[in-house]
Parts: structure tokens; sequence; C-alpha cells
């Protein structure tokens, strides 16, 4: 008997490898291409099955590409997650990290925590709590307007407004000399030159944020249906709602605190899933995870090989995800979550 | 199991009363009826009842239990809400949309296991809706959503069935399933409580029902003393007539509205029964051993009977009694419902106009 709205098999498999397979890729592409067999050999190598491949090309794939393939999968993933779990939550098509103002709350927090000459783990907390703000002032300003699809994006665009203005007040503030360009570089998102250490500190809250998702994924079905249907499941709405704006707006803070506002992608990815995979998060929550880290890392890549010199990629998926938007508004009054 | 409203009253913060102490109550294969007009507080009634609303005086009880205090978890493997089938459809598949149902029998980490996918399926199948197990609910008729929304009730195996308006908004074709759906639920032992607009729903399959005034009062019992022509006139400010008619299978009661007598009215203070009203009481009968009873009546009914001639018919096996009768109306239909009870007996009321009541000496 086949579970209704599970993945198949195939689907499992093929969602599986095709991380693998775009993070291989990613490991060849770049300013200096490296052959795919050596990219293998050398990868055989870590695994202490060969000798490797010479100095420089080891340099070149794990000191910077392969913290930056990670990066990318681990960025990609958590923010497709976060995008769709806001989307059921506001049962809103509409809904995402952006829409909602948290990346912005969560890029003044990192803005302030750059000001204040944090380091990163004061920055990911300032992201966080400011996210956090953001998205709970973004729901007290759209209570009561109803479910409609304008009600919460329209005061998540009012509230991200107001985190924006903050942010050219901190950079008013900030020292032009250094971390007025620290903050301005940071803001235009940019996956370059982050080692190991950053995604240490950067991806626990995106990994945990991933997993409690993922084992509450079939309950998320809950989210979207009227209060009173939702209750009537007896389910703890109140917990079920608070877990789930707690995990995607962790997710989305810790994102911005590593790579700075990256947009479009908690919008794009989690539609292309409900297309293909249907509503049912039980399927819907893996295809985003394995989806959006191969969109995030294509991005990256092309934005790291496009030009001699680097593309800030919040500019290559906002160049892909205006379009988007626009034909998704058009058609949204029969869109349904 | 036994689920009951005692003395439920409710207001919106700084209003007036929506619902001004109401009971009801239903056990293990009672279909209870809430009727009520417009604005009545019909689905607050509702709302309360399942604690969607926190009743401002009374309680909803579950064999006893104030729900209350009852565990969510428990109250809803026990209770279960079937919504109003209406837009806001989702494009869950119906198999998904059932699936939610069990969501009560398994923690809140789990996913629903091999049994809650065999449970959801049997209660499609039983509803007759197996074939729409792939359709998005965004994509379906509102009778189609009206079953898969009943089948998602069900899934979590209630005792109590909460229906809002369940019937409204669907053709008549589709009207018929759904009550059917609900007179089968019951037979098997389900208590069920529904809203309805129509009256005529009630009497032909509830048992019981609860009346709801524009003043938030209730009037609950069994369905032949709350569904009267006297009560819908004071409920709904519509005069109505109780009809039955003869089919094929056998006689079901239909009530037909006939003009609007006024505003919804209350049910508190029974308003002073009308003034008289002439009416002929025909009857007939063909069991001599009711005769005895039907005299012991008219007896009883003596001081408003105006005129009587009594027609024994030996030729066919019958008499024939006509009766004039000057009393409130609601005298002569206890006078009609008493007789009609009676075995062998038919009986009719005919009355007069209203305008010929000046006429009628007081």
């Amino acid at each position: 008997m086949r579970k209704a709205g599970a993945l198949r098999p195939r689907q499992v498999v093929l969602l599986a490898v095709l991380p693998l397979v775009f993070a291989f890729a990613a490991m060849c592409l770049g300013r200096m291409a490296i052959s795919p067999a050596d990219v293998f050999a050398s990868i055989l190598g870590k695994l202490g099955l060969g000798a490797g491949c010479d100095a420089q090309t080891e340099q070149i794939l794990w000191t910077m590409r392969f913290p930056r393939v990670l990066l990318a999968l681990l960025v990609g993933a958590g923010l497709s997650v976060a995008g769709c779990a806001f989307q059921s939550l506001f049962s809103n098509p509409l809904a995402t990290p952006d829409t909602l103002g948290v990346a912005s709350g969560a890029s003044f927090g990192a803005a302030l925590g750059i000001l204040a000459g944090f380091g990163l783990i004061g920055i990911q907390l300032t992201a966080l709590f400011f996210g956090t703000a953001a998205v709970a002032l973004t729901y007290l300003a759209g209570r009561g307007m109803g479910r409609d699809v304008s009600a919460f994006v329209l005061s998540g665009i009012m509230i991200g407004s107001l985190f924006s203005a903050l942010v050219s007040l901190v950079k008013f503030t900030a020292d032009t000399e250094s971390q007025l360009p620290a903050i301005t570089y940071w803001l235009m998102g940019s996956l370059n030159g982050k080692g190991y250490g950053s995604l240490a500190l950067g991806s626990p809250l995106i990994l945990a944020g991933i997993l409690v998702l993922c084992l509450i994924r079939w309950r998320l079905n809950i989210l979207p249906l009227p209060d009173d249907e939702a209750r009537a499941t007896g389910t703890n709405m109140t917990a079920l709602r608070g877990v789930t704006i707690l995990c995607a707006t962790a997710m989305t803070a810790s994102c911005v605190s590593m790579c700075g506002q990256v947009g479009w992608v908690g919008l794009l990815v989690p539609h292309i899933c409900r297309m293909r995979y249907g509503s049912n998060h039980l399927a819907l929550i893996p295809a985003c995870i394995s989806l959006g880290a191969c969109f995030m890392l294509a991005v990256d890549t092309a934005a790291r090989t496009a030009s001699a010199s680097e593309i800030p990629v919040s500019i290559l998926t906002a160049i892909v995800g205006a379009p988007f938007f626009i034909v998704l508004m058009r058609r949204s009054g029969g869109w349904k979550i | 199991m036994t689920f009951e409203i005692r003395g439920g009253s409710f207001a919106y913060k700084g209003g007036r009363k929506v619902l001004d102490n109401v009971s009801l109550s239903a056990g293990s294969g009672d279909l209870v009826a809430v009727l009520g007009p417009n604005g009545a507080g019909k689905t607050t009634l509702l709302r309360c009842a399942m604690g969607f609303l926190k009743w401002s005086e009374g309680a909803s009880l579950l064999d006893g239990e104030d729900i209350s205090s009852l565990p969510q978890r428990r109250l809803w493997q026990n209770m279960a809400y079937v919504p109003q089938a209406r837009g806001a459809a989702s494009s869950y598949t119906a198999q998904e949309m059932v699936l939610i149902g069990r969501a009560s029998r398994f923690g809140a980490l789990s996913q629903p296991g091999r049994a809650d996918f065999e449970a959801a399926l049997g209660v499609m199948e039983r509803l007759g809706i197996l074939k729409l197990r792939d359709r998005r609910c965004s994509q379906m008729s509102g009778g189609e959503l009206q079953m898969v929304l009943i089948a998602r009730a069900l899934a979590a195996q209630p005792k109590v069935l909460i229906l809002d308006e369940p019937e409204s908004n669907l053709d008549f074709r589709n009207q018929l399933l759904v009550m059917e759906t609900m007179s089968s639920l019951a037979a098997d032992g389900i208590a069920c409580i529904f809203n309805t607009h129509y009256p005529a729903h009630a009497m032909r399959r509830a048992n019981r029902a609860l009346l709801i005034g524009a003043d938030g009062k209730g009037l609950f019992g069994d369905v032949d003393s709350v569904v009267t022509e006297e009560n819908i006139e004071r409920a709904f400010g519509v005069r109505a007539v109780i009809s039955e008619v003869e089919t094929p299978v056998n006689i079901t009661r239909d009530v037909i509205p006939i003009s609007v007598t006024g505003p919804a009215g209350e049910m508190e203070a029974r308003r002073a029964t009308g003034g008289s009203r002439l009416a002929v009481v025909s009857i007939i009968s063909c069991a001599p051993r009711s005769d005895l009873k039907i005299n012991s009546l008219l007896h009883e009914y003596g001081g408003y009977i105006v005129g009587r001639m009594g027609m024994p018919y030996p030729a066919g096996g019958v008499n024939i009694i006509n009766v004039n009768i000057d009393a409130p109306e609601s005298v002569t239909a206890a006078l009609t419902q008493s007789l009609g009870i009676l075995p062998g007996v038919s009986v009719k009321a005919t009355f007069s106009g209203l305008d010929g009541r000046d006429a009628v000496g007081q």
C-alpha cells in the first residue's frame, strides 16, 4: 500500500544523491578548474584510500572550496526549510524569511553586533534575537486582519522596512574606516572567505532547526488549517507554532549571521517543491532540504566562477528570484498552501 | 459516552449575551439538531461546546467531566469536529486530509503508521469516497469536500461528532447523502450534534433538538416537542405548517414556511398563547377500541368544544366524528396530536383564517 504523500523510494534516492552530485561538481569548478579525476583522487586520499593530489590542489579543494560548499549546502537547506515552515505557519504562499521581516531583523541584529565589535557568536545571538523580535512584531501587526494572503506580508514589509531603516542608522553611526565597509559588504550577502571556524559556529542552529522540523514534519500539515480545525486535531497548537517559529527564525538568523542577507531562496525553493511534490510536509521538508541545498550551491558556484571578481550571491538569487516572485504573485489568487 | 452542555452562557467581551443558560445532552446514538434563526448563536454554541470559545458560565461535559480540564489529546480522541465545507480548501489530497484526523492517535514526534493509513482508507471506503483519495481538496465540489471532512473527523474514531451546518450549501442529493451518513453514524452509536437551517431536516433525522431564540435562550427536548409550529413561529417569526407527506416507504414530515409574522423572536417568556381560533377537527376511527379513548379526550377538552357531530357508519366499519373547537392553536394541536397517536384513528384539524378571529366570540 502506498502511503499518501510520502516519497517513493526512487525519489528518496534522487533527493539524497542530488546534493552529493552538485557538491562534487562544485568542487571541480572554480577559477582554477580541477578535473573530476583529481577531485576523486583527493577525496579517496582524504578517506585514506590513496595518495591524493599535489599540495596546491589539496589546499584549494579542502581549505577554500570544501567549507564553502558545505556552507552553501547548509544555508540553502536552512533557508528553504525556514521559508517552507513560514509559508505553512502563516498559510500564506508569500511568507518567507524576507517578506516577514525576519531577515531584516536579523540583519539589524548582526549589524549591531558588528558595530559593538562582537565575535561571530555574539553576532549570531543578536541576529537571532532581532530576527525573532521582527517575526513577533510582524505577527502582532498582521494578526486580526484575517488569514488573508496580504495581511502578514503587508505587516512583514512594514516591519522589514523598519529594521532596514535601523540598519541604515547603524551604518550611519558606524566608523567609516573599518566598520562601515564590513557591515556593507557583509549585508550584500556572500559565502566568500568563510572557514571551518565560522561554519562550526553557524551550523549547529541550522542543523538543529532542520532536525526538529524534520521530526515534526507530518504535524506541520496541521499548521495551514483554520484555527478551530487545527485545534480539533488534539495537537497543542501553541507549542507547534512556537517550535516552528523558533526553528525557522533560528535557522534564518544563523544563515544571516554567517553570510548576510541572501534573499529569495526561502520563497523559490519551497514553491518549486510544492509544485513537484505536493503540499504534504512528509515529502515537502526532505525535498526542500535537498533541492534548497542544490539551488544555493549552484548559485554560489556560478557567483564565484562567472566572472573574475566575485558577484555577491544575493544579487544572483535576486535576479532569478524577482521574476519568479512576480509570476507567483500574479497567480497567487488561486494559490493555496 | 454522553456529551452534555450544562447551563452554558456566552457573551463576547463587553457585548450582549449571545447564549443564555443553554443546556443540551447527547448520549450514544443520539442525533441532536441545533436550530435557530441567523445570528441566534448556533455556531457560537458549537464553538463553545468544543472549547474553542470559553463559556462565561456553565460547562461542556464529556461523561460528566468538564472538557476544559481534559487533556486536549484525550478530548479529541473522543470528540471530532466537522467544519462547514466552504471556500478555503487546502491543496492536500483527500487521503492526506483524512489522515490529519488521526493526529490525536499518535505522539507529536511520530509519523503516521500503517494502522493510521489503514484507518483513513477504511473510513473513506465506508463513506464511499475512496475514489477521491488522490484528488486535491481545492478541486472538489462542496459535497465531496464535506464528505472528506466527515471522513477526517471519523478517522479519529470519535464517540461524539459535532457538525457545523453539514448540509448547507449542498444540492439536495448531497444533502441527502450527508444526512444519511449522519443517521448511519448515529445508528452505530456515535452521538451526533449538528447545526442546521432546516427544521425539516431536524424533524426527519434527529431525535432531539435544541431551538435557540434571538435572545440566546434555548429550548431542548425531543424533536416532536421542540419543533412545533408554535415554537417555530416564536423562534423564527415565521408561520409554518408541519405537514406529513406520504411516500411509498413511509410518512415523512416537512416544515413548510407560510409567511413572516414578525421579527425572529425569543424563546424565554412563552408568549401568552394567542387568541382562540376556530377549527374543525375531523376524526375517522376504524378501531372500536379507540372510541372510548376518543370520547374521554373530547370530554377533557369539552370547555373548548362548541359543536360536535358523531356519525357512526357501520357499513364502512368506521366512526366519523366532527368537532368544532374554539381554542388556542396549541390546545387544538395538542388534542390533535393526542388523537393522532391512537391506533386506527385518523385526525386532521382545519383552522379558520386569521381574519376570522375577530368574528369568533372570545
